[in-house]
């Protein structure tokens, strides 16, 4: 529990002080009305007695009085009655507040760190009011009147009769029976006689001498004259007094204004008591108002307050003052003007005079009486009460009157009966702190009440027996714990009286409290709490939270736990600031501890009644609280968070004087920033990166003429979290700055985003002026949004994201002017996602949430390494240049699939959509072999494009069959000089320069890669301004192309020597002098159809075959067979042809040292046209594969050769197959072959591929004769041959065969000899066999049979064998 | 069924069936203030050698609470409906030592931050094993 600024003796003796009555005459009264007062109030302040009192007790020991406090009250004063006591208290409560930047109180237990306030100041509030607004109750006499002063004016005509009828007044009140209230202590009240006396006014003299009279009369120590008002009224207002009554009354007057609604409560409330005071006017008092907590029954006038000349002095608050605090607060009324100092002082005398002279003689005098009745009656009353009661059989008592049936408490006893007596002295000791005597007395009348069975009387010693125990120093008796809960037990469950059994348990928790037993105190708190009143459980919870974490082990939870309940009950009772408070402190404990739902609910009840008391900052930050974190709550409750959160941030916007926004962070953020052109959805690649780079580095390289410079930037047009973000990027004015920003959801709702755009800040600049000054002030757009003259913002009017969905914006900016762009935010209204026509518009809240990038951890140093370091990104701040060109590339006709080797035209156009003219256009590539724009010397005249599209690629001249043609081209007339493979290739522009909107269109070859499959092909175009900017010196494009490509014809091109007869010679020839440079030479070219039965491709045709070398042409075709099927060359799916030519060596006439560099184009085409291969598309791509090296090793041949052949689709007619087909060119270069081994000669066997099959049926098994020619054809001049049929194995068929007959020929040819051998082979069953299996072994004649080689493998030669 | 591990403040907690959240997060909150009560309850000097399974800490109407402590002051809470005779205090014991030894397994991993929610697959799977088990 809180601490209290009292110790607890203080408290319970200030709990049960001796109450003093007070009867005024009306002049009295008058006089003292000059200050505001009433006489009891004007005595309040000073009834605290400073010094010490001494009485007798009965044994005539002396007791010392200390501290003694008295109540004087008007005689009439009433308690409140219960709903007016529990306004009193509530409102008592709510005023008092925890005072600004109280010292907080840290209690750390475990790893809690609580900040708790150290008081608890409404507590004790409720506490003394409560206390004081006890009722006077039977069954005690503590709160009875003790003493009555008799106040007269000084001033009055004949002051002894005023004291004469006043005297009879009390006596009247007291013994008359009319009224039951107030409630007297002994019989014969003690009688004080108070003259008056107004010193500004009155006649001193007549005073004092009346004063000598009334000595005279009543004895000194029964009256006195009090002296005041020494100064006349309102002079000296303005003099600095203390103003010792501010602290007692009128609390509500003085108490600070700003708490506003506070006051608007008690404003109520005070009107209330005002209509109430008015119909407790005695006019009509006569109504029937039942006391509800009267232990007795109340007659109808129960309170003599219906004399005229009282009801002046009726109540503390009298009218005239209320209605000053109603009508202003702040201005209270000035009490005690009239008061000096002086005044003050002869006040204080007075009561201690009143108390030391007349009350404790007169409480002495008393308690001696009784005493004495008391033992004189022991011996015989006792054993005679204990007598009756068993001869009646227990549970009556003579004296008991008929109240005792109806009274659920037990008995009521007559206020003379013994009984009572000891209580009265127990008390009356009680009062005069002789507690020894006192617990003595309660003990003994507790005994006595519980044999009588009167509980309440029973449960009332009990109380006070216990609290007598306590306050006795050097208690020889513990603290008797169990009395107390006896009593509470007993008033609450017995006599239902909630009131007292409170009283009872707030006096025991303090106590408990007081001996460190807070784990009892909580739980007596606890117990006390009920459904009837919310404000005092709720009181009584925190000061149960209180006792809890006050253990000595703390306990954090149930402090929690208790608070949020005490926060709960408050808010109950209206007590929001109180409510807030508890829970905020309970909130210490949840906060970030993982118990979410707890959290949650904190969150939201603090967020709730922040708002309700007008704290619209905290109850943002409350609900804020809620929404942010993982929410573990269901989606309705979402929503429902959601709905309150906007809507108190609306009015928190309203009212706020600056409406500032505030980010809400809902969201994660990630960002990208891109140019135009680049399509945002593709995802960064780390390894493309370098790749580009590498390419805008050889532009960059080829225009400054092979150095790259040193502030060469690869240029970049989208940014994001890989790029390298140090640099501020650069962008140009018109040109749209697009930011992508994830946003995510993480609740379970729908959001809805409207009106989202881009805050940034903006310097304008003039980059055109060297010195680069600021031609103008920073611009954001943070305020006003109307700034699109000189940053055009996009505005995304919807935007709404589901639950728990990451989506992504692309916020657009248009910049109009040269400058620094920072983006600094995005900015949105936030809505529920629900379509709500009422409140559509109303439920949605200005957003605005800043975007930081954080750079890339930082790794480099050793502070690096050791401390997480970020580095800067600058994403966000893109520098917007002055105008540059901007190119647009389209490609016309752009095959996404091609042949291996295939050739296509397609036509690419290039449009400059800026507003200045660009230049430099260049083009590179990370496949230069695949495309090319034609040569400057191939002057192809450029058609349209769809004009072109029937036409062939290629130029072709019509030529009749087998004719050589030979054209010489120089490489360096297709742009190529060095070896290397050229990568970059300029586009050539109409003088060189595009200007604004104009568009260029030119062809583009492009050639089928060599290798199958889906081939990535990157374009960079590079381009430059007319006009050299510092910040940006070219630009560039970029374009990645697929191509998918298919197979169709595999190549191979071997290349041998003649092997004439002179060959010999020529070669004896060439080593001696090497003058026959006419040498030819015998290329094979293997075609094979290897497509795979791609659609429409079935079957090509060779249309020609050229070659260019440097010292090798093609001559002639040599083909053998002669018809006219093969010299199509149509090659059918899978099918393989060979094609052998004789080539020549060049001329040597053009000779010299241009003749090495040209190329000799040779083209042999076997249909009825010629394609000039020396032209442009087939010598480009020629030369872009690079040039061929040099021979090795004194080689003989390097040389190429192309073969341009046509395939033709099997769904087209046979008419139409030169139309539709398209031409593709197959280049082949054969490499250069060296002659290791002395043999120079090659043998040549043809398997001619269509068998014939001479199937004849027999009966037996195997008796299938087949008969095949094969064709031997050599060059030699007379070899031994020899032919093994004796074949290895043939594997791959299945079954086999055997040749039959003779399997080992030996024969000798001659020259040119052509022979033929019939072989005979047997086959057991049906099948595919490959008859391909002899083997031919050869030498020259003359040499030895050791060498024997082997000869060229035949082909195989398959064969199918049906069954018949 | 409802299982928690904690420092004070859950480390983890996993409840089944998961609309009742609330009610268990309440019941295990309560039922820590029951633990500490037990442990301090023991002498110092036998702390050392205490058992660590505390046993039924208290019976609602609706659950039985069970707990079990760490030398290092760890909590673990397991609630199991009041209705289920089929777990004894045996198999509680067991559960309880099973849960220890993965958690032990979790404090091992060198990138677990003490006192960070817990959010291991493995001791996920164990447990979910458990509350299969026991339902």
């Amino acid at each position: 529990m809180a601490q209290c600024v009292q110790s607890v003796q203080e408290f319970i003796q200030d709990s049960f002080v001796p109450m003093v009555a007070v009867l005024c005459s009306e002049d009295a009264e008058r006089v003292t009305r000059k200050n505001s007062l009433s006489f009891p109030e004007l005595l309040r302040p000073f009834c605290r007695l400073t010094s010490e009192g001494h009485l007798r007790d009965p044994n005539n020991q002396v007791v010392v009085v200390k501290g003694l406090r008295i109540s004087v009250t008007g005689i009439n004063t009433r308690p409140p009655q219960t709903p007016e006591m529990h306004r009193l208290l509530s409102q008592a409560v709510s005023v008092c507040q925890p005072p600004e930047g109280s010292p907080a109180n840290v209690i750390t237990a475990g790893d809690y760190d609580l900040n708790i306030s150290a008081t608890t100041p409404w507590f004790e509030t409720y506490r003394e009011n409560f206390l004081q607004s006890m009722p006077a109750s039977e069954h005690e006499f503590l709160n009875h009147y003790l003493a009555c002063m008799l106040v007269v004016s000084s001033c009055e005509a004949v002051p002894t009769e005023q004291f004469l009828k006043l005297s009879q007044e009390q006596h009247r009140i007291q013994h008359s029976g009319e009224y039951t209230h107030p409630k007297w202590f002994i019989p014969n009240t003690l009688k004080y006689y108070v003259l008056l006396h107004d010193i500004s006014e009155g006649d001193e003299q007549r005073a004092d001498s009346v004063y000598e009279d009334m000595k005279q009369r009543y004895g000194t120590q029964g009256c006195y004259l009090l002296k005041i008002n020494s100064r006349s009224g309102s002079t000296g207002a303005d003099e600095q007094m203390p103003d010792p009554w501010s602290q007692y009354l009128h609390k509500t007057s003085i108490h600070n204004p700003e708490l506003y609604e506070e006051s608007a409560v008690s404003n109520a409330v005070e009107n209330n008591i005002g209509a109430e005071e008015d119909g407790l006017d005695p006019s009509i008092r006569d109504d029937n108002e039942t006391h509800p907590l009267q232990l007795d029954q109340p007659t109808d006038a129960g309170y003599p307050s219906n004399n005229a000349s009282q009801s002046v002095n009726n109540v503390d608050m009298t009218r005239p003052q209320k209605q000053a605090s109603v009508t202003s607060h702040t201005t209270p009324t000035p009490r005690g003007t009239c008061l000096t100092l002086n005044d003050h002082d002869h006040i204080r005398q007075f009561i201690q005079e009143f108390t030391f002279r007349g009350l404790l003689p007169h409480i002495e005098k008393n308690i001696r009486q009784l005493n004495d009745q008391l033992v004189s009656r022991k011996g015989l009353s006792r054993s005679l009460f204990s007598a009756t009661k068993k001869l009646f059989g227990g549970g009556k008592v003579p004296e008991k009157s008929i109240a005792e049936l109806k009274n659920t408490a037990g008995l009521l006893y007559p206020s003379e009966a013994p009984e009572l007596q000891i209580r009265k002295m127990a008390d009356l000791c009680f009062l005069v702190q002789h507690y020894e005597l006192a617990y003595n007395c309660y003990h003994t009348a507790k005994k006595d009440f519980l044999s009588d069975q009167a509980m309440l009387y029973a449960a009332g010693a009990l109380e006070m027996a216990a609290v007598a125990a306590f306050l006795q120093s050097g208690a020889p008796r513990p603290y008797p714990a169990h009395y107390m809960d006896t009593a509470i037990q007993t008033y609450r469950d017995v006599c239902k009286n909630m009131l007292l059994a409170e009283r009872c348990c707030l006096l025991s928790a303090e106590i408990l409290k007081s001996q460190t037993k807070y784990s009892d105190a909580a739980t007596l708190l606890i117990k006390m709490t009920s459904e009837d009143s919310d404000l005092r459980s709720a009181l009584l919870l925190e000061q149960a939270a209180h006792c809890f974490i006050n253990m000595r082990g703390p306990m954090v939870r149930k402090f929690a736990f208790h608070m949020i309940l005490a926060g709960h009950r408050f808010s109950k009772a209206g007590q929001k600031r109180h409510a807030l408070r508890c829970y905020c402190q309970a909130l210490q404990v949840y906060k970030g501890k993982g118990w979410a739902l707890a959290e949650d609910h904190i969150n939201f009840t603090i967020g709730r009644q922040s708002f309700t008391l007008r704290q619209p900052d905290n109850a943002v930050a409350a609900f804020r609280h809620i929404l942010i974190n993982d929410s573990k709550q269901s989606a309705v409750q979402q929503t429902a968070f959601l709905r309150e959160y906007l809507y108190v941030y609306k009015v928190r916007n309203t009212h706020s004087t600056s409406c500032i926004m505030e980010a809400l962070t809902l969201f994660s953020t990630g960002e990208k920033q891109a140019a135009t052109h680049v399509s945002l959805d593709q995802e960064f690649d780390r390894d493309l990166s370098p790749l580009w780079r590498e390419l805008e580095e050889r532009v960059v390289a080829v225009v400054n003429r092979g150095a790259v410079p040193i502030t060469f930037q690869p240029s970049q047009c989208c940014l994001n979290s890989q790029t390298d973000n140090l640099r501020y990027p650069l962008a140009v004015v018109e040109e749209p700055i697009i930011v992508e920003v994830v946003f995510r959801n993480p609740l379970k709702i729908p959001l809805a985003l409207s009106a989202l755009c881009l805050l940034w800040k903006f310097t304008p600049k003039d980059f055109s002026d060297p010195q680069g000054n600021t031609a103008g002030e920073t611009i954001t757009n943070e305020k006003t949004m109307a700034l699109n003259d000189i940053i055009d913002t996009q505005v995304i009017p919807e935007f709404t994201i589901s639950p728990e969905e990451t989506k992504v914006a692309r916020l657009k900016l248009l910049p109009h002017k040269t400058g620094e762009l920072h983006v600094l935010g995005v900015v949105y209204n936030l809505g529920t996602g629900e379509v709500d026509n009422s409140e559509g518009d109303l439920m949605c809240v200005r957003g605005q949430q800043n975007l930081e990038i954080q750079g890339p951890r930082l790794n480099m140093t050793k502070e690096e390494k050791t401390s997480v370091t970020y580095g800067p990104d600058h994403r966000l701040d893109p520098i917007i240049t002055p105008l540059m060109p901007l190119l647009e590339v389209f490609f016309i006709n752009f095959p996404t699939g091609l042949l291996c080797g295939e050739i296509r035209k397609a036509w690419v156009e290039f449009v400059n959509v800026s507003a200045v003219p660009l230049t430099g256009l260049r083009v590179a590539s990370t496949h230069p072999e695949f495309f090319t724009f034609g040569s400057a010397a191939s002057d192809l005249t450029p058609v349209t494009p769809t004009a072109a599209e029937h036409c062939s690629a290629y130029k072709t001249v019509a030529m009749p069959p087998s004719v050589e043609i030979v054209s010489l081209v120089s490489p360096a007339a297709f742009g190529v000089t060095s070896g290397d493979r050229p990568v970059v290739a300029e586009i050539p522009l109409s003088q060189g320069v595009l200007g604004p909107g104009e568009a260029l269109q030119i062809p583009l070859w492009l050639r089928g890669p060599d290798r199958e499959g889906v081939h990535e092909i990157n374009f960079l175009f590079y381009y430059e301004s007319t006009e050299k900017t510092a910040k940006l010196s070219h630009r560039v494009l970029r374009h990645t192309a697929f191509i998918c490509a298919s197979r169709s014809l595999s190549v191979r091109a071997t290349a041998s020597r003649s092997n004439t007869l002179h060959s010999r010679e020529r070669e004896t020839e060439e080593r001696q002098e090497g003058e026959e440079k006419n040498g030819s030479m015998l290329v094979f070219v293997d075609v094979e159809n290897i497509n795979t039965s791609e659609a429409g491709v079935r079957e090509f045709h060779i249309v020609q075959v050229s070659s260019s070398s440097r010292q090798w042409r093609l001559h002639k075709c040599i083909n053998p067979v002669g018809d006219k099927e093969n010299r199509r060359a149509i090659l059918a799916s899978r099918e393989r042809g060979k094609l052998c030519f004789k080539a020549t060596r060049c001329r040597t006439e053009e000779g010299g040292a241009s003749s090495s560099q040209k190329y000799t184009f040779a083209d042999l085409n076997l249909g009825n046209e010629q394609i000039v291969s020396s032209t442009t598309p087939c010598a480009d791509f020629f030369f872009r594969r690079g040039l061929p090296s040099e021979p090795r090793r004194g080689g003989v041949s390097t040389g190429g050769a192309s073969q341009i052949w046509r395939q033709s689709g099997t769904d087209d007619g046979v008419t139409n197959i030169v139309k539709k087909c398209s031409e593709v060119e197959k280049l082949y270069t054969v490499g250069t072959e060296s002659i290791q081994t002395p043999l120079n000669f090659s043998l040549f066997v043809i398997f001619k591929k269509n068998v014939l099959l001479n199937l004849q049926q027999s009966n037996t098994l195997d008796s299938v004769k087949i008969h095949f020619s094969e064709l031997i054809h050599h060059r030699l001049p007379s070899h031994t041959l020899v032919v093994y049929l004796c074949s290895p194995e043939s594997l791959e068929v299945h079954g086999s065969f055997s040749w039959l007959g003779q399997t080992q020929y030996k024969l000798q040819l001659q020259a040119q000899e052509v022979y033929r051998l019939s072989l005979k082979a047997c086959f057991f069953q049906a099948g595919v066999y490959n008859l391909g299996t002899p083997r031919v072994f050869a030498k020259l004649a003359q040499t030895s049979a050791m060498c024997e080689t082997s000869q060229q493998s035949a082909m195989p030669a398959l064969i199918i064998i049906n069954s018949v | 069924q409802s299982l928690c591990v904690h420092l004070n403040y859950p480390l983890y907690i996993r409840s089944v069936p998961t609309q009742g959240e609330l009610k268990f997060h309440y019941t295990v909150h309560t039922s820590l203030d029951v633990v500490e009560e037990k442990i301090s309850g023991v002498g110092k000097a036998l702390a050392d050698q205490r058992e660590l399974y505390l046993g039924l800490l208290y019976p609602t109407e609706d659950y039985k609470v069970y707990g079990y402590v760490t030398n290092s002051k760890v909590k673990f809470v397991i609630v199991v409906d009041s209705s289920n005779t089929s777990l004894r205090d045996n198999e509680i014991r067991s559960m309880f030592r099973k849960l220890h030894n993965s958690f032990t397994d979790v404090m091992c991993n060198p990138f677990y931050n003490p006192g960070d929610p817990i959010q291991s697959k493995a001791f996920d799977s164990i447990v979910s094993t458990m509350m299969v088990q026991a339902c």
